[in-house]
């Protein structure tokens, strides 16, 4: 893939956020049969999966022309994914580091 | 988490004994082993006669589920080692595991988890709760809302609600089936560890659903399959260049 020298690379990064391999086998996993039954079965509706091949479309044309437009596509297509995931306040307070006895030896009475 | 005694009954089986351990407080109960073994090519049936800490060797090594689980750990500072964080035990009752935050250990019950599928599964419960753990704030014994919400995730994540396992439970629905699923597990687990009533179990998972069941950490996805759980694998390796360049 072409790298670097090009404004439009620098600009927004020189990669796509995924290989376009990755958007071509989400959007052939998002409409296969098992995924349709396991999206029915959590949702209760079929899954739409178009916006994985305009993804993958963006992303061919990033990697082609490094289209300024292909570019923003993408990444606003992807800001939106990290923000829907994100929306909902987690009911607990996150860490700022990992528990201090994680790692400790085990209380005397569990050790074997 | 309660579930039905052996072998796949329908419904869940009220009452199920804590997680008996020494000295332990209340950890977050993995329910049952369900029914008979599968018939057919599918290997991970066909190990009873393996030993827990085989069983766990080879989850550990080859489950996708419980290699993006096991990585998000790293992440977070909080790397697994298997002597360390795993026991492998008898335990009274059903229960087939449980992770205990007191003293950071994951308890498999060697007793009641008879294959390497069941292994898989409850490891990958285990280690969600433990992920939970890791990352966060989460008040096990003090808080109800805070295990209903790890057993939500565990319940979703960890394949405990496939169509294909409530199939084997004889539990049978189809469309939004799932979130049923995780609803009534939660409930179940979280009354194996709190002497509460069953409308206190279930509002305690109504109080924190949406939020939890939409959490899909470190998965990013339901995994309902091994594929999701590579591709989320692959996500996970992937995320530096992701939100750089995004």
């Amino acid at each position: 893939m072409a790298v670097a020298g090009s404004w439009q690379a620098s600009m927004l990064g020189s990669w796509p956020p995924r290989p376009c391999e990755v958007y071509r086998a989400e959007w052939e996993l998002c409409r296969s049969a098992g995924h349709i039954l396991h999206h029915y079965y959590v949702h209760g509706e079929r899954p739409d999966c178009r916006q994985w091949l305009r993804d993958l479309a963006s992303c061919l044309e990033w990697e082609e022309s490094h289209s300024p437009q292909a570019q923003r596509s993408l990444c606003e297509s992807e800001q939106a994914r990290v923000q829907a995931a994100r929306k909902h306040t987690l009911v607990w307070a996150l860490r700022q580091k990992p528990p201090a006895d994680w790692n400790l030896p085990l209380p005397l009475e569990k050790d074997k | 988490m309660a579930g039905a005694p052996g072998g796949g009954g329908p419904g869940p089986a009220a009452g199920e004994p804590l997680l008996q351990r020494r000295d332990s407080g209340p950890g977050s109960p993995e329910p049952p082993a369900h029914g008979k073994p599968q018939q057919g090519f599918l290997s991970g049936f066909f190990t009873r006669d393996q030993s827990c800490p085989l069983m766990l060797q080879k989850t550990l090594e080859t489950n996708p589920y419980v290699k993006v689980l096991l990585d998000a750990m790293k992440h977070s500072g909080c790397a697994v080692n298997k002597e360390r964080h795993f026991s492998c035990e008898d335990c009274d009752g059903n229960v087939s595991g449980g992770f205990d935050a007191s003293a950071s250990q994951i308890v498999l019950c060697q007793n009641n988890i008879r294959n390497q599928a069941h292994m898989s599964r409850v490891v990958t419960h285990e280690l969600i709760h433990a992920f939970d753990h890791c990352r966060a704030h989460v008040h096990w014994f003090t808080d109800v809302r805070h295990l209903a919400c790890s057993e939500i995730r565990a319940a979703s994540l960890s394949g405990d609600c496939s169509l294909v396992n409530e199939i084997f439970r004889l539990r049978f629905g189809l469309r939004r089936h799932h979130q049923t699923c995780v609803r009534d597990r939660a409930a179940l687990s979280i009354l194996a560890v709190r002497n509460i009533s069953r409308e206190e179990a279930q509002k305690a998972v109504d109080d924190v659903f949406e939020s939890c069941f939409n959490d899909r950490e470190p998965f990013g996805r339901i995994p309902h399959t091994k594929t999701y759980a590579r591709y989320a694998h692959r996500d996970f390796q992937n995320r530096d260049r992701y939100y750089s360049n995004i």
